[in-house]
């Protein structure tokens, strides 16, 4: 199968870039036992709430580095040399979302080990909200294939973390958005990643009252449009870089 | 044998003409090399030939196949080294040479790959990342690589530029080893690369087939005394 010979290439550069590995895994696991030192009297700081919003900061990261390892291999002439191979547009792409799931899994596995060392009580809902994250981290990593698609690998950096702190601040993460109100209420209605944090936690409580209707068409609206659009970019891309 | 025939190949951007209408026949087991100065449309005739880019007009049929109908039949059967190295930086030579088997889905890739590391004297740098190879070796493991799948047709864009002078008397030796069992297609800047190393060089100015022949047969006919002078004369119309 070309598409998991290309998964595995991918997953391999990957995860031998340290840097890739300190973002997507060490950096959320110490926000998550350092806001643990705090003891802040919050409910979004609560270990039950915060790692759901840890699993989403890590999949900003997975966004970052999805696009800058599809816009170093644009850039490489790499993508000239599988682009006269038989290889086909789905190979591609499902290559890569393929090469980025079990990084999800590591990723979601190590921070609710994290979080039950810290104190998290161990339930077996644990189970399918890492399942639901895995399907979220799609959108994520689509996320990463259109913008690798659009530009540099200099210009991933600064898309990335724009993405970055739209998570940061508009899920939820650190503070809920009623707390501001206003426009700043409205986009983050309007965003996909408060949805995506309250699918997460609800999968987690077993319990989604803080899941509304809105919520998840807003986040089906984004998965697949951002889905099709990376497929579409990245087809156009393939085509227009090597004219 | 017709590995490769073009008929009136264009290509256009808006108004540009790249390549304009060329009408090229390329022998099975030929080495052919595609001369030009910069811009003057070689990298865009191979990127069509090798089913990258699509052409505006024109038809090119290799080894029978129409590439219009059967992009990816003829895909199994070209390989091609672009004009930059083209590894994966954080997979190791070895892995590289696993990764493009899998690509062509080779049924015996571990003989294959045995195959290439002895061709290209590859031992010593089999476990390094290719991202830490010299310009060299990367250029070495990336023309190794373009034989993976046992090419019948195989374009090399400009393989020697930027090495020095050994790194590219041991190419154009591994080149010449090839000669005559594949169809090769080569670009070069080095007159004497593609004197020395081709059956028959064609001449590309402004998008243009201006002349196909042997090196000998350049010469005559332009009547100089080199076979530089001789595409300095045909490039510039005679100008120069």
């Amino acid at each position: 199968m070309r598409m998991l010979n290309f998964a595995r290439r991918n997953f391999k550069e990957l995860i031998r870039d340290p840097l890739s590995l300190v973002f997507e895994i060490v950096l959320p696991i110490f926000l998550l036992f350092i806001f643990q030192q705090f003891n802040i009297p919050a409910e979004n700081y609560k270990l039950e709430n915060f790692t759901p919003s840890i699993i989403l900061f890590g999949f900003s990261f997975i966004t970052l580095f999805t696009a800058t390892l599809i816009a170093k291999d644009r850039t490489s002439s790499f993508l000239i040399r599988l682009g006269t191979s038989p290889m086909k547009s789905s190979d591609y792409i499902l290559g890569y979302i393929l090469s980025l799931l079990p990084i999800v899994l590591i990723q979601n596995v190590l921070f609710f080990l994290a979080a039950i060392i810290m104190g998290l009580e161990f339930s077996i809902s644990i189970i399918p909200t890492i399942l639901v994250s895995m399907i979220i981290s799609i959108f994520f990593v689509s996320l990463g294939i259109l913008i690798g698609s659009l530009v540099s690998e200099k210009g991933t950096g600064g898309l990335g973390s724009i993405v970055v702190q739209l998570v940061c601040f508009t899920s939820g993460m650190y503070f809920p958005k009623d707390s501001i109100g206003g426009v700043f209420e409205l986009i983050c209605n309007i965003l996909p990643f408060e949805a995506c944090l309250n699918i997460i936690q609800g999968t987690l409580h077993k319990n989604f009252s803080n899941l509304t209707p809105v919520h998840i068409i807003v986040f089906l609206i984004y998965f697949i449009a951002v889905l099709l659009l990376s497929i579409i970019v990245f087809k156009k891309r393939m085509i227009s870089d090597n004219k | 044998m017709i590995a490769i025939k073009t008929k009136k190949l264009t290509k256009k951007y808006k108004d540009k003409v790249a390549v304009n209408k060329i009408d090229l026949t390329i022998k099975q087991g030929e080495l052919f090399a595609l001369l030009g100065v910069n811009g003057a449309g070689k990298t865009t005739i191979i990127k069509m030939l090798s089913g990258l880019i699509l052409p505006t007009s024109g038809e090119i049929i290799i080894e029978k196949m129409n590439m219009k109908k059967e992009v990816f039949k003829i895909k199994e059967i070209l390989n091609v080294s672009p004009q930059e190295t083209a590894i994966a930086p954080n997979l190791t030579v070895k892995e590289n040479l696993e990764f493009m088997a899998g690509v062509y889905q080779i049924e015996e890739k571990d003989n294959k790959i045995s195959e290439l590391i002895k061709q290209f004297k590859l031992e010593e740098v089999l476990n390094k990342k290719a991202k830490t190879l010299s310009g060299g070796w990367q250029r070495r493991v990336s023309i190794a690589i373009s034989l993976i799948n046992d090419p019948k047709i195989l374009f090399l864009d400009e393989p020697t530029l930027g090495l020095d002078v050994i790194a590219r008397k041991e190419l154009w030796k591994v080149i010449n080893s090839l000669k005559g069992i594949i169809t090769i297609i080569l670009t070069t800047h080095y007159m004497e690369e593609a004197e020395s190393l081709s059956d028959r060089i064609g001449i590309i100015s402004n998008g243009n087939l201006v002349e196909v022949g042997t090196s000998k047969e350049l010469i005559k006919k332009t009547k100089t005394k080199s076979f530089e002078d001789a595409f300095v004369s045909i490039a510039t119309g005679g100008e120069l």
